[in-house]
């Protein structure tokens, strides 16, 4: 009990057992919810609830008819659950800490400024929303759930954003030395 | 129960993974296209071939469909790959684990990567017909499982990508490759 515990309370956890964790999770979702896991399809249903409440006529086209309907989805709901979990395993390993930056290896490559930061990942969000929505979907709603049926579409997509990840990361680390 | 309890649950499990592996803080994301940590590589592999594995049984068992395979479009999937690979490494998250970061208390998740994954989503609807309808037409296979694609045996595949994985997760501890810098595990 004491061992589960303190396994429990510990800040990593091998990738290896996370990753499985999350491959038994999304069997459960497929057991219990019939659906499948996937986090992208969560800012579309919001973000037509959102346009809904400020005007009906922003959301009278085809895409929030017949393809995402405004409103909180089971999507929704998954990612409220995804921001407990990760709350809950990051308070009992102590993890859990307010940040405006990320730790370390940020500030040494791009410096402290929080208003670089923020706007970086403000332009990020909507290329990685963008690019998931072509693609059919993200790291877990193509990647993990395309993988899990074995959808070829989901190691392309891999292999895809490997190809600009790489290149540009090592680029941006180019002569830094960490 | 199924409309709330059900979801809240799996995505508990789902953010604790991520927040557990790590994949909720910059680095980890990042130094897995730097090749100097494949965590991120071992953690979705992990779960991939424990969830085919999981997943095909049952559907064998005749217990369960799946919901859904995920079309391929290549058009698609391969450049809404390029423009992910961009996002992903500049700030090092996705969709997913800018979740778990928010639940962590990064402020730089929550607020900023909210809006902009708002924002995302709504020019990506407004811009539905125009663009997408267009590219999903391109070299558009459908539901296609690799299996079926290549009229191979279902369970000859799924057993080769397992065995795959297993042998390049034995490669990489073995040769300490991508291992990574030792977390930190102070409490």
């Amino acid at each position: 009990m004491r061992v589960a515990i303190e396994y429990l309370r510990r800040k990593r956890w091998s990738p290896y057992v996370a990753g499985s964790l999350l491959g038994v999770t999304t069997v459960l979702a497929i057991v219990l919810s019939q659906q499948l896991l996937g986090s992208s399809g969560a800012f579309e249903n919001l973000v037509g609830l959102i346009e809904k409440t400020i005007s009906p006529k922003l959301v009278d086209n085809f895409y929030f008819k017949f393809v995402m309907a405004p409103g909180v989805s089971w999507q929704v709901y998954l990612a409220v659950g995804l921001l407990l979990g990760a709350f809950v395993s990051a308070r009992l390993s102590g993890d859990f800490r307010w940040r405006v930056l990320p730790d370390k290896q940020w500030r040494e490559v791009f410096g402290t400024s929080v208003a670089k930061r923020w706007v970086i990942v403000f332009f990020s969000a909507i290329l990685l929303e963008f690019g998931a929505g072509l693609a059919g979907g993200c790291t877990s709603g193509l990647a993990i759930s395309g993988g899990i049926a074995m959808a070829p579409s989901a190691f392309i997509f891999v292999g895809a954003a490997f190809a600009t990840g790489i290149p540009l990361s090592l680029l941006l680390y180019r002569g830094k030395g960490v | 129960m199924a409309t709330y309890v059900f979801p809240i649950l799996i995505g508990f499990l789902f953010g604790w993974s991520l927040q557990k592996a790590g994949l909720s803080h910059y680095d980890k994301i990042v130094n897995v296209f730097r090749m100097k940590d494949l965590a991120v590589l071992k953690f979705m592999m992990s779960a991939m071939v424990v969830g085919a594995v999981g997943v095909y049984v049952l559907v064998g068992l005749g217990w369960v469909t799946i919901p859904d395979v995920r079309a391929t479009y290549l058009l698609g999937n391969i450049v809404g790959g390029l423009v992910f690979g961009v996002g992903m490494s500049l700030a090092g998250l996705c969709p997913g684990t800018m979740l778990a970061g928010a639940g962590q208390g990064s402020l730089d998740y929550l607020i900023p990567g909210t809006l902009g994954f708002l924002t995302g989503a709504s020019l990506f609807a407004h811009t539905y017909e125009k663009i997408f309808n267009k590219i999903v037409t391109v070299a558009n296979y459908g539901n296609v499982t690799i299996f079926g694609w290549f009229d191979l045996n279902k369970w000859l595949t799924i057993s080769v990508f397992a065995v795959f994985v297993l042998l390049l997760f034995y490669f990489l501890e073995k040769s300490k490759l991508g291992a990574g810098a030792p977390d930190d595990l102070s409490r």
